[in-house]
């Protein structure tokens, strides 16, 4: 079944075309990869889905509700998450409050329930504080928990920030880059980690110029070149793909057959 | 425990002060410290909170003072409903002005805010049918509530007394919140807010306006005080005073605020030892204590426990 799908999406800053009619879906259930050579697009694109961006033309459906006019805190409670490449985060917060800001376990909670304090704000922020713990827990950051978030390290942030999708049961989440910046030994285990949430049910679109973890956690790639999309398929077919060498890593094969440089 | 037992000390000690002082000099720095508590935490409320810089809250303030003062003279409504239709009109034009001026950027945000403090500024002083021009509207009368009158100093002090313990009481409740929360998470990533479900423009349209209707209620109040208002109630030395308090306080953090109006209304009385140099220390303590402390009283709470668990985890 087809989760999210785009539809002609394009989208121009004054002139330079960064996504060109592009088209593609991600279905249910999922780990999609999304992959391309600097420039290509790829951040463009997810700030179009997630309402960050308004695209000039195209259309953006997440399962049978089309997504394209809406604000990305509309969007956001549709159950489309994202994180950001540069890693977001509330520094002033600790962790704990930090994962209480999402509003997902909030939703039928009104302004005067959290001002007196009534029951429903309370059993709400007990579920939500319990699963809060949980998220935690599960990206490893427990010693921590009443930290300001200041204090952590890169990686450690794009963990919180990945927790922070955990809060609710989003159908979908985008994440930019979550690997970048963090630490290579530990890559393994957010793949890992990736997998077993994936499996309780979440679907992932991720982004990533790590090549190696996208083929190797990803059920379906897309790749992405000048705004583009150049191929799509299963992660090995894409490896061996010679458009896709050509355009991703075009220049290191170039340098492979004329290693000093010569023509 | 250890802030509400504080608290409850302070209140206790504020309410029993007319016992012991009878000076009406006194009591009158005590009038107008409650009123500008009131202000400086609404204040808090809007920058400290949701990270909006606001020069508006003195218009809102001379909305309020000109308003409870046109109702009792013109209007001839009693003090209390004046007071609430200062509240009222404060709000309502907080409603209608800021939801295009939130739509700004933060620095435009200020720009245009100053704006609408100058502008009040000008409709009190040129709009004479109304604000009686230069010359203000003197000989305010005594403000009574259910027959009884607040006519001396002592009484008044009750009556300012009470309208900040409650709207600090209000301020609190909401700060503390889930709605405090969201509040700061919006002042710092607006972005991120937005990801996760937050819409920043209620919370922000709610804390503007919730801002003007307290300032424009203490500025009412505090007409009744002076008895008189005139376009000097627009002066800049009010919305100085607020911003001095928030900032050497801890933008955003409620007991800082508190704790800092209530040292600096009282500084420049301790210093009244030297009259000639009393301003200058004034401002050489002001300038001294923005260097030491440059995120105000909470700030230095707040580094301490950051480097302790920083040396924890180390």
């Amino acid at each position: 079944m087809t989760l999210l799908e785009i539809a002609g999406l394009s989208k121009a800053y004054r002139g330079i075309h960064a996504v060109r009619n592009t088209s593609f879906r991600v279905e249910q259930g999922t780990i999609t990869g999304l992959i391309g050579p600097n420039g290509s697009g790829k951040t463009t694109t997810i700030d179009c889905i997630t309402g960050f961006q308004q695209a000039d033309a195209g259309r953006i459906r997440l399962e049978d509700r089309d997504i394209s006019d809406l604000p990305p805190q509309r969007i956001a409670r549709a159950g489309l998450l994202r994180t950001f490449q540069t890693v977001r985060i509330y520094d002033d917060f600790d962790l704990m409050q930090n994962l209480l800001a999402v509003t997902a376990p909030f939703a039928d909670v009104t302004g005067w329930d959290m001002v007196l304090r009534r029951r429903r704000f309370r059993e709400a922020h007990r579920q939500a504080a319990r699963r809060a713990q949980e998220a935690i827990d599960l990206v490893g950051l427990t010693r921590l928990i009443d930290a300001p978030a200041a204090i952590l390290s890169y990686g450690q942030k794009k963990l919180l920030a990945l927790a922070a999708t955990m809060m609710t049961n989003p159908k979908l989440v985008i994440l930019d880059e979550p690997v970048a910046g963090v630490d290579p030994t530990r890559v393994n285990d957010i793949a890992e980690l990736l997998r077993r949430i994936n499996r309780s049910g979440t679907t992932f679109l991720i982004v990533e110029h790590n090549v190696e973890f996208i083929t190797n956690l990803c059920d379906h790639v897309l790749v992405l070149d000048q705004g583009r999309l150049l191929a799509e398929g299963a992660p090995k077919a894409i490896r061996t793909d010679v458009r896709v060498l050509d355009a991703y890593l075009g220049r290191e094969r170039q340098a492979e057959r004329d290693p000093a440089g010569l023509q | 425990m250890r802030v509400a037992g504080l608290t409850a000390l302070a209140l206790a000690a504020l309410a029993i002060l007319p016992l012991f002082v009878h000076s009406n000099y006194v009591l009158s720095i005590a009038i107008s410290g409650f009123i500008f508590v009131v202000c400086a935490a609404a204040l808090n409320l809007i920058y400290g909170f949701a990270g909006l810089l606001s020069f508006a809250q003195l218009g809102f303030w001379g909305i309020g003072g000109y308003a409870a003062a046109i109702a009792v003279v013109d209007g001839k409504l009693g003090f209390a409903a004046s007071v609430m239709f200062a509240a009222l009109l404060a709000a309502v034009i907080a409603l209608v002005t800021g939801f295009p001026i939130l739509r700004t950027n933060r620095h435009a945000f200020v720009i245009v805010t100053l704006t609408f403090a100058l502008l009040c500024a000008l409709v009190a002083r040129d709009w004479i049918s109304v604000t009686r021009g230069p010359l203000g509207i003197p000989s305010l009368p005594v403000p009574t509530f259910f027959g009884f009158a607040f006519a001396s100093p002592t009484r008044f002090y009750y009556l300012a007394f009470a309208f900040a313990v409650l709207a600090l009481g209000i301020l609190y409740a909401l700060v503390t919140s889930r709605i405090g929360l969201l509040l700061k998470a919006i002042k710092q990533n607006e972005a991120l807010a937005r990801s996760q479900g937050i819409s920043p423009m209620p919370y922000k349209l709610f804390a503007f306006v919730l801002g003007a209707a307290l300032t424009g209620m203490a500025g009412g109040i505090y007409v009744f005080h002076l008895r008189i208002v005139d376009p000097t109630f627009l002066d800049f030395y009010y919305m100085q005073t607020f911003l001095i308090f928030v900032v050497l306080g801890g933008a955003g953090s409620f007991w800082g605020v508190v704790i800092a109006s209530a040292l600096m209304v009282a500084l420049p009385e301790a210093l009244r030892f030297t009259n000639d140099l009393r301003m200058v220390i004034y401002g050489f303590v002001l300038v001294v204590a923005m260097l030491v402390m440059p995120r105000g009283i909470a700030g230095v709470f707040h580094d301490r426990r950051l480097n302790a668990l920083r040396a924890k985890l180390a």
